[in-house]
């Protein structure tokens, strides 16, 4: 069975799939008949995520190493307030708000780009395909040690610079915060566009194909079809990106902790990294957790806002 | 650290001693291969157990020294099976907390002194007193016997929390001598030499220093030597709250610290890269002569490990280098130099959950007091072993190039024996920290050296 | 999308899409170049000289199996009660979810341990397999919910008039239509489970249960890093993962573009 044919509603969103009234005739079973299905979903994730964060909510208010055997000390909301006044803490929200714009931006051109390229008549589209969505399986920890060379003052990147007359560009990439996070950046786009891609790529094979030759047969080019069909009926798409890349971007961790370690000077630290060197390397596992709750805050915070935002959007279309 | 004033005179006394022995060395070390060997490492428990199935954790020694170490003690406990499990230095401490706490954890696991990763002092609450077992096997003035770094570093609360196997010293650096030889340069030993030998290796296209300073442990091992080489013990004296961080001598140092960036002897982008893989790698690659590197880089002037190290560092068909120690250049005029610091590179601990802890205590007490289980030890060349008297049998060492490298081997091991003072055993975490932004932020121009020094002074001594 | 009639407009859409695909192929080859390094396909031979590359593929492989299972599992079930059944105060329900999506995994470590001694199951694979599923659910449901909204009740109710079960009619009219959803809970499942590292190097301890991606740090220790041995390992844990995704890639896109995020 084709999967065109299920789908109806196109634009719906992952976001406002809950979406109340619609369905709610049609759907059987008494009041709570559909408990027993969710049950072992919502058992597996309270008891092995909402465990820890309330465990994480109680180490907040302690001054603790970490290590089970030690005895915590009591502090109450100090490390609330000692966050508060932590510049680190307000660089690594500052890094995150322009590090999510950015990546988010960039992934979504070139992924639809992409995705609009590939959909066109082009050879060895299914290798491309490929290429692109390899970054996205392999581990982030893989290709660390690869992306440290690769930018590095003698590194491929450099080589790649001389060779096309750009010499004064060549620079050890990870030594100045200004470079190191560009690079960061880099290399999170690196990963995460294959799967923006294949959304886009899944999205477009929806579309109505007859609408578009309509479009050219009334003389759109194909930019202006892109622009002003295929873009709107991907919306569902980005709404749908732009929340997971928005909590993606406050839990970012592995690539700023094994390429930059965070630095220099704190130049790539974010949320994630800062929790891990605040917990491992100096031990104030209280003072990570204080930091973990913030981060928590603001994920839901911001995941809800923009859900609820969408919905509307959807709502008004 | 209260009792540093005594630990400081021990020390002393302990050189004194280590340096007359380590003139006999190659007697000793003869002896050590014949003597017998269960005497000397009889544990506490000594017949307790001669049978035994233990694991031990640690992020050193590498996976072929451990099977080597462990080889030898089952030649002379054949009876103890000890199962060696390599665990990465950056999440040693998160990985070890959870284990030690369950009986599936290891019997024996590495510590270290200070705020490096397996502090002796986080995990003390989860390890067994040792007195005894050390007592038992070198007597109750075993603290004359093995070296200092061993004894009150390793010791939380009264309680011998692990057997110091052998220590690690930096504070002198590695030349590749055939780069230097190639150009017909000496090891510099002041600024304006090092700024000559560094122009003529770049008019030649070869790197001259290679330092990964976003590890900040190294520029902290650079800046020890610094201030070192201004006055000798200063940097300690500061860890322990004697001297303020914001002593004009400090003030010095940052400024020379920040000159080593300004005058071009740091490679650029030294910010960027961290010592281990990159300037390790850089180095063994041959593209820099110089690298600050302490004496766990012996082992590499020993051929077949150099030639190991060169392919790992991508060379193709390597030819083994010659690296010899030099001594920290005279930075700051003083004529003070060659001073090297250390601690306890790892010691051993027993499991307070283990179910096998009289085999445990055994293998621990063998490698750590005994005479065979040291000279194993110092066979590696990782380390200088823990207990006085033995050193590096040189004349069975297949050295790179022995005529160039034995004098200033020997002298370098001297010297590392002769060192009093630690390198972060008198750290704390959050001052560990504070040495991160500041030696970084000097280096990038984003702090001046009194911001950088009020910063470390801020962080409240350890106590 | 491009409509391309002319060779060379076809030419330039070839190129454009050549230049778009390469800067992501560019460190794919660093990364094969970096396992060449020193001794060349001797790295690979290297690692496999570890001896313990069968024991961490049967560890990851078991793994992943499993976390697949138990998130296939509760994914679908999870899904049919959302999308078709009632349920009261269902959106309180999926945001319970959802809100799960947020928490960053080093956040987890620590409390988990305490779970893990509380059930006795350190060292066990099921502390690490419970955790990742945890962890993916989330995720899956939300797209699974999707898909399944899009199955038209009709069919049910079809079934249901000639007296069927809902747990029949779930099983032989609903499940045989989810095959894409499937196969893309499967490639995602399987990218976070036989990827993850922080988990199973806590709570795994035996050499008897290390995972792949514990495989390059066989060559780093604290005064040695061989990068070549680094970069082999990574490359060779890499293929498994690789070879599924081309395997199941049609599968995988049509369930994405069946599922919500289209």
């Amino acid at each position: 069975m084709s999967t065109a044919s299920l789908q109806e509603a196109p634009g719906r969103s992952v976001v406002n799939a809950g979406r109340p009234g619609k369905r709610r005739s049609n759907r059987v079973g008494s009041r709570l008949a559909g408990l027993p299905w969710i049950l072992p979903a919502v058992l597996l994730v309270v008891g092995l995520i909402y465990f820890p964060i309330g465990f994480t909510g109680y180490a907040s208010t302690l001054d603790w190493n970490g290590f089970i055997l030690s005895t915590p000390k009591e502090v109450g909301t100090a490390n609330y307030a000692k966050m508060l006044g932590d510049d680190v803490f307000w660089q690594a929200l500052w890094h995150t708000a322009y590090f999510y714009v950015i990546t988010f931006s960039v992934q979504t051109v070139i992924g639809f780009a992409i995705a609009a390229v590939m959909h066109s008549k082009i050879r060895f589209g299914a290798v491309y395909k490929a290429i692109v969505f390899i970054p996205t399986v392999l581990a982030p920890a893989t290709m660390a040690p690869v992306f440290r060379q690769i930018f590095d003052q003698y590194g491929q990147f450099n080589w790649l610079l001389s060779h096309i007359g750009l010499d004064s560009l060549t620079r050890p990439w990870l030594a100045d915060p200004g470079t190191a996070m560009p690079v960061v950046m880099f290399i999170t786009v690196w990963q995460w566009t294959g799967l923006t891609f294949i959304l886009y790529y899944a999205a477009m094979a929806q579309v109505d194909t007859e609408v578009l030759e309509a479009a050219r047969v009334d003389g759109a080019s194909s930019l202006r079809v892109l622009r002003s069909i295929v873009w709107p009926m991907c919306r569902g798409t980005t709404a749908a990106l732009a929340v997971l890349g928005l909590i993606g971007a406050l839990k970012t961790f592995d690539i700023p902790y094994l390429v930059t370690k965070g630095g220099p000077n704190h130049g790539t630290e974010f949320l994630g990294t800062y929790i891990y060197q605040t917990m491992v390397q100096q031990k104030h596992f209280g003072y990570a957790a204080a930091i973990a709750i913030a981060l928590l805050v603001l994920a839901v915070a911001g995941g809800s806002i923009m859900s609820v935002r969408n919905r509307r959007a959807g709502r008004d279309q | 650290m209260e009792t540093w004033g005594g630990t400081q005179r021990h020390l002393s006394r302990t050189a004194a001693l280590m340096s007359v022995a380590l003139l006999g060395m190659s007697a000793c070390s003869g002896a050590a291969t014949t003597g017998a060997p269960a005497s000397a490492g009889a544990p506490a428990t000594a017949g307790a157990a001669t049978t035994g199935d233990i694991t031990w954790w640690g992020w050193t020694p590498d996976a072929t020294n451990a099977t080597k170490l462990i080889a030898a003690f089952n030649k002379d406990y054949p009876g103890i099976k000890v199962t060696f499990v390599s665990k990465p230095i950056d999440s040693y401490d998160s990985v070890l907390g959870p284990a030690i706490t369950s009986s599936k954890g290891p019997d024996v696991f590495d510590v270290a002194p200070g705020s490096a990763n397996g502090g002796v002092q986080t995990f003390a609450p989860g390890a067994v007193d040792l007195t005894d077992t050390i007592t038992a096997a070198l007597g109750s003035d075993w603290k004359t016997k093995v070296a200092a770094a061993g004894v009150d570093p390793m010791t939380s609360d009264g309680k011998l929390v692990g057997l110091s196997v052998g220590a690690v010293y930096s504070g002198w650096m590695w030349i590749n001598q055939d780069i230097f030889d190639k150009y017909n340069l000496k090891a510099p030993t002041n600024m304006a030499e090092w700024k000559t030998v560094c122009s003529t290796l770049e008019a030649n296209g070869v790197g001259c220093f290679v330092q990964g300073a976003a590890q900040w442990a190294f520029d902290m091992d650079t800046f020890e030597a610094i201030c070192d080489n201004i006055e000798p013990g200063l940097y300690i004296q500061a860890t322990q709250g004697k001297v303020a961080w914001t002593d004009a001598r400090f003030v010095k140092a940052m400024g020379i610290w920040k000159s080593l960036f300004d005058e071009g002897i740091m490679q650029q982008g030294a910010i960027g890269l961290q010592q281990y893989p990159d300037a390790n790698n850089a180095f063994m690659a041959g593209k820099y002569a110089m690298v600050m590197m302490g004496t766990w880089y012996t082992q590499y002037a020993v051929k077949d490990s150099m030639l190991a190290a060169m392919s790992a560092a991508g060379v193709s068909n390597p030819t083994a280098m010659t690296l010899t120690p030099v001594p920290f250049p005279d930075l700051a005029g003083t004529g003070k130099t060659g001073s090297m610091f250390g601690d306890a590179d790892y010691g051993f601990a027993v499991s307070a959950k283990s179910s096998q802890q009289d085999a445990a205590k055994i293998f621990a007490a063998w490698l750590a007091t005994s005479q065979t289980g040291q000279q194993a030890v110092a066979n590696t060349l990782n380390q200088i072993p823990a207990l006085k008297g033995i050193g590096a049998q040189w004349d069975q060492i297949d050295l790179v190039n022995s005529t160039k490298q034995q004098d200033a081997l020997k002298a370098y091991q001297q010297a590392a024996s002769a060192a009093t003072e630690p390198r972060f055993a008198t750290v704390s975490a959050d001052l560990n920290t504070a040495f991160r932004d500041a030696l970084i932020g000097v280096a990038t121009g984003d702090k001046t050296a009194d911001q950088a020094l009020a910063a470390l002074q801020a962080v409240p001594p350890s106590k | 999308m491009f409509d391309v009639h002319s060779r060379a407009s076809r030419i330039g859409l070839q190129i454009l899409a050549t230049l778009m695909v390469l800067p992501f192929l560019f460190p794919l080859l660093a990364a094969i170049q970096g396992s060449l390094g020193g001794l060349g396909i001797g790295n690979y031979a290297k690692v496999f000289n570890t001896g313990i590359v069968a024991t961490v593929f049967t560890n990851s492989l078991i793994i992943s199996a499993f976390t697949i299972g138990i998130v296939y599992a509760v994914t679908m079930l999870a899904a049919f009660g959302f999308a078709k059944l009632r349920l009261f105060g269902r959106e309180v329900w999926f945001w319970v979810l959802l809100a799960a999506l947020t928490v960053p995994e080093a956040v987890l470590l620590t409390p988990l341990f305490v779970v893990a001694s509380t059930f006795d199951l350190y060292n066990e694979l099921a502390a690490v397999i419970l955790p990742l599923a945890a962890m993916q659910v989330p995720f899956t449901v939300l797209i699974a919910r999707s898909f399944f909204d899009g199955i038209p009740t009709e069919l049910m109710e079809a079934a249901k008039v000639d007296g069927a079960s809902i747990l029949r009619v779930f099983w032989s009219i609903i499940l045989p239509l989810t095959r894409p959803i499937t196969a893309t809970i499967v490639v995602l499942t399987l990218i976070n489970s036989w990827n993850a590292y922080l988990l199973p190097m806590l709570m795994l301890n035996d050499q008897s249960k290390q995972v792949v991606t514990l495989l390059p740090s066989f060559f780093v220790s604290q005064y040695t890093n061989d990068q070549t041995g680094v970069l082999a390992a990574a490359v060779i844990t890499a293929i498994p993962e690789i070879l599924v995704y081309l395997a199941l890639q049609k599968y995988f896109e049509r369930g994405l573009a069946a599922g919500a995020l289209k």
